[in-house]
């Protein structure tokens, strides 16, 4: 079960990265990025259950935290003046 | 067996919006289909874990992370979608 949650997971990864890619605004990057920080943040709390690593879920709660303040603080700047 | 069945349903909507992700034609649509697949498959995602594991000594920092995807996702996307309507990008009036 955990080789293909986890391998869903990164598959369906690539999708974000391709937006991400080309984008053709700041917008859709952003989307892609915050897009991309949840299914990260989801694997590795997919690999902390299932494969026994119970450390690697305060890793996936602390890469969530940062990955949401860097999105709005993006967002925010953007938002303000020049890009 | 229910596990296996939430955990797929969680992927096939992590796939879903993905694809908005990608296929979609607004800069708006994009993050609308973002958002709906990103908490649809957390949420799905997290709660097949808890449910093929039980309730151990894991599971309530899964629902930790849970909750945080919840309030947090939404939060991230009025904030890039606000910040795109400030900046002047309006939605497509019509598309063919």
């Amino acid at each position: 079960m955990k080789l293909w949650v986890e391998a869903g997971i990164l598959i369906s990864a690539v999708l974000p990265l391709v937006r991400l890619w080309r984008g053709p605004d700041l917008w859709d990057r952003l989307a892609g990025a915050s897009s991309l920080n949840v299914r990260v943040a989801l694997l590795l709390a997919c690999e902390a259950v299932l494969g026994g690593h119970g450390l690697l879920l305060d890793v996936a709660l602390a890469y969530a935290t940062l990955g949401f303040l860097g999105t709005v603080l993006l967002a925010r700047f953007g938002e303000r003046g020049e890009r | 067996m229910i596990a296996q069945v939430v955990l797929g349903a969680g992927l096939a909507l992590l796939f879903l919006g993905g694809a908005g992700l990608v296929r979609l034609h607004d800069s708006y649509e994009r993050l609308q289909g973002a958002g709906v697949g990103d908490i649809g498959g957390a949420t799905l995602v997290l709660v097949g874990l808890v449910l093929a594991r039980g309730w151990g000594a894991t599971g309530g920092v899964v629902l930790v992370l849970l909750f945080f995807l919840l309030f947090t996702g939404p939060i991230a996307t009025h904030a890039v979608a606000k910040a795109a309507f400030v900046r002047g990008v309006r939605p497509k009036e019509k598309r063919s």
